[in-house]
C-alpha cells in the first residue's frame, strides 16, 4: 500500500500572520505542544490559509546571535541569562514576516514519504508544510515519519 | 606611512564569509527583508558565480520610499552599480583607504583569479580584529591578569575618537523629516531629543527600513517609530569597553555624554573604532597606532 504524507502528517497545527508580533511566535514556542512535542516550527499564512513562509527556533536564534559573535571567544561575561527578555526590545517592532523564512517547500497530502523524506534530508529540513488547493493542511515532522517507519519495521 | 597594528594583515584575515545576493528581479520587500533578518546594512544583487550587478543599502531603499516606489519594484531599480570589490590578500590599510577615498561603508572580496565573490568586509569586521588583538594583549583592558593590579595603562578615551557632530531632531518632526535628514546624512541613525534637549530615542535607516515594509504613514511624528531608551556612554569611558558593549548588545553606535549627565556631546560609533586602526590604549603607541582622522 502506498504511504503518503497525510497517513503521518500533524493535522493539529498552530498558523501565524506575516503582521503577527513575535512576541506571539515565542509564547507559542514556550507554551504550546502539539501532539505530545514542543514545535520548533510555526507556519505563516495569509488570511486564505495560503503559505507565506514558516517561522522556526532557527530564525529566532538568528536574530538573536550578535552579529558580530566570531569575537565572542574573547569576551569571557556575556550573561546568557534573560537574553531573550533584553533582546525584546529589539523584537518588539519586528513582524514574524520580517525573520521568517519566506521561500517554503511544501508537498501535498499525496506525495510518497520516501519522496518527503528525500526532501527532507536533501534540504536539511526537519519539518514539511503539506498543501492541498493551495491552503496548508497539514505538516509532517520528521520525527513522526520516523516513528512511522519504526513501527513497519 | 606609519605603521599600525593592521600593516601585514590581509583582507582575508577579517572579511566575514557568509554572503546574500539578490537575484537582480527581486522585490525591494524581500530585500529588505534579509537586511533585517541577516542583519547587514547592504546586499549584492546579481546571481551566484557570476560577478555581482550592483548593491543595495538601507540608504537605498530610504530613497525608495521617499520616492514612493512600491515594495513590489524589483532591486535592480535603486541599486547602486557597479559595488566595489578588493582581493582576499590586499592589505586591510588598503582596502579601509579605499574605503574612505570613496566614501564607502563595506568592500566585497573577489576570489583570486575569478569574478565568485567569497567575502565581504565592513568597518565592524575590522574592529572585531583590533578588539580581538587587544583582548590577547597583556595589557588589555579586560585581560584577567590585569585585575590583580592597578590598572597605570594610557587608554584611549571615547571622547578622543567620538564624532562631536551629533545630527538631532525633535520627537514630534514628521517622520519623512527624518527620512529627508538621514538621506543626506552620512550617519547611520539620528538622534530624537524632547523640547529640553534630553536624548529620547533613536531612529535608525533599519527604523526606517522597517517602517516602508509595515506600511507605515510617512506623516507619523518620530516619536512614535523611534527606539528608547538611548544607548548612553561617557565621554571618559575607555574605548575598548565602549567597544564590547556595542559588540555585546549588537548596537552599531553609542552616544556620548559628559559625566555630569548634561545633553549628548557626541557619537561613537563601529566605524570611529575602526579608524583607530590598532590596539584601544597608549601602549600601542610607542611602535605601532596611527589615529586616521576624519
Amino acid at each position: 500500500m502506498k504511504t503518503t504524507a497525510k497517513d503521518v502528517m500533524a493535522t493539529s497545527f498552530k498558523t501565524l500572520r506575516p503582521d503577527s508580533p513575535i512576541s506571539e511566535a515565542l509564547e507559542i514556542f514556550k507554551t504550546s505542544k502539539l501532539d505530545g512535542k514542543t514545535i520548533f516550527g510555526i507556519m505563516v499564512t495569509d488570511k486564505g490559509g495560503s503559505i507565506e513562509g514558516m517561522i522556526s527556533m532557527y530564525d529566532v536564534l538568528l536574530f538573536l546571535l550578535p552579529k558580530h559573535v566570531k569575537i565572542w571567544g574573547n569576551i569571557s561575561d556575556i550573561e546568557i541569562e534573560g537574553i531573550i527578555d533584553r533582546i525584546a526590545g529589539k523584537l518588539k517592532n519586528l513582524f514574524v514576516g520580517d525573520i521568517m523564512t519566506p521561500k517554503v517547500i511544501s508537498v501535498t497530502p499525496d506525495t510518497h514519504l520516501m519522496m518527503v523524506l528525500d526532501i527532507m534530508i536533501k534540504k536539511h529540513v526537519r519539518r514539511l508544510p503539506v498543501v492541498s488547493n493551495g491552503e496548508a493542511v497539514g505538516m509532517v515532522y520528521i520525527s513522526d515519519l520516523f516513528n512511522h517507519l519504526l513501527e513497519r519495521a | 606611512m606609519g605603521k599600525d597594528t593592521l600593516t601585514e594583515l590581509k583582507v582575508r584575515h577579517a572579511m566575514r564569509k557568509q554572503l546574500i545576493v539578490l537575484g537582480p528581479d527581486d522585490t525591494i520587500d524581500c530585500c529588505i527583508q534579509y537586511l533585517i533578518k541577516y542583519k547587514v546594512n547592504a546586499i549584492l544583487a546579481g546571481r551566484y558565480g557570476e560577478k555581482p550587478l550592483g548593491v543595495v543599502s538601507k540608504t537605498d531603499i530610504m530613497g525608495a520610499w521617499y520616492s514612493e516606489l512600491p515594495l513590489s519594484t524589483p532591486v535592480e531599480m535603486i541599486m547602486n552599480s557597479p559595488p566595489l570589490f578588493c582581493r582576499p590578500d590586499d592589505t586591510l590599510d588598503s582596502a579601509l583607504n579605499t574605503m574612505k577615498s570613496n566614501k564607502i561603508y563595506r568592500l566585497y572580496a573577489l576570489e583570486e583569479g575569478s569574478n565568485a565573490v567569497i567575502g565581504a568586509i565592513a568597518y565592524p569586521d575590522i574592529v572585531g580584529l583590533l578588539y580581538h588583538y587587544c583582548s590577547h594583549c597583556d595589557q588589555g583592558l579586560f585581560n584577567k591578569r590585569k585585575e590583580m593590579e592597578q590598572d597605570r595603562v594610557k587608554r584611549y578615551k571615547v571622547h578622543e575618537i567620538m564624532t562631536k557632530k551629533v545630527e538631532s531632531c525633535q520627537e514630534d518632526i514628521a517622520l519623512e523629516s527624518v527620512v529627508e535628514i538621514l538621506s543626506a546624512s552620512r550617519f547611520g541613525a539620528i538622534l530624537i531629543v524632547d523640547n529640553d534637549n534630553y536624548p529620547r530615542g533613536v531612529i535608525s535607516k533599519t527604523d526606517i527600513t522597517l517602517c516602508y515594509r509595515h506600511g507605515q504613514d510617512l506623516s507619523v511624528p518620530a516619536k512614535t517609530i523611534m527606539s528608547s531608551p538611548v544607548a548612553l556612554c561617557y565621554e571618559q569611558n575607555p574605548v575598548e569597553s565602549a567597544i564590547k558593549s556595542m559588540i555585546i548588545e549588537d548596537l552599531h553606535r553609542l552616544f556620548v555624554i559628559p559625566e555630569n549627565r548634561q545633553a549628548v556631546s557626541g557619537v561613537i560609533s563601529l566605524t570611529d573604532a575602526a579608524r583607530l586602526r590598532s590596539g584601544s590604549c597608549h601602549a600601542c603607541i610607542s611602535s605601532r597606532i596611527r589615529v586616521d582622522k576624519n
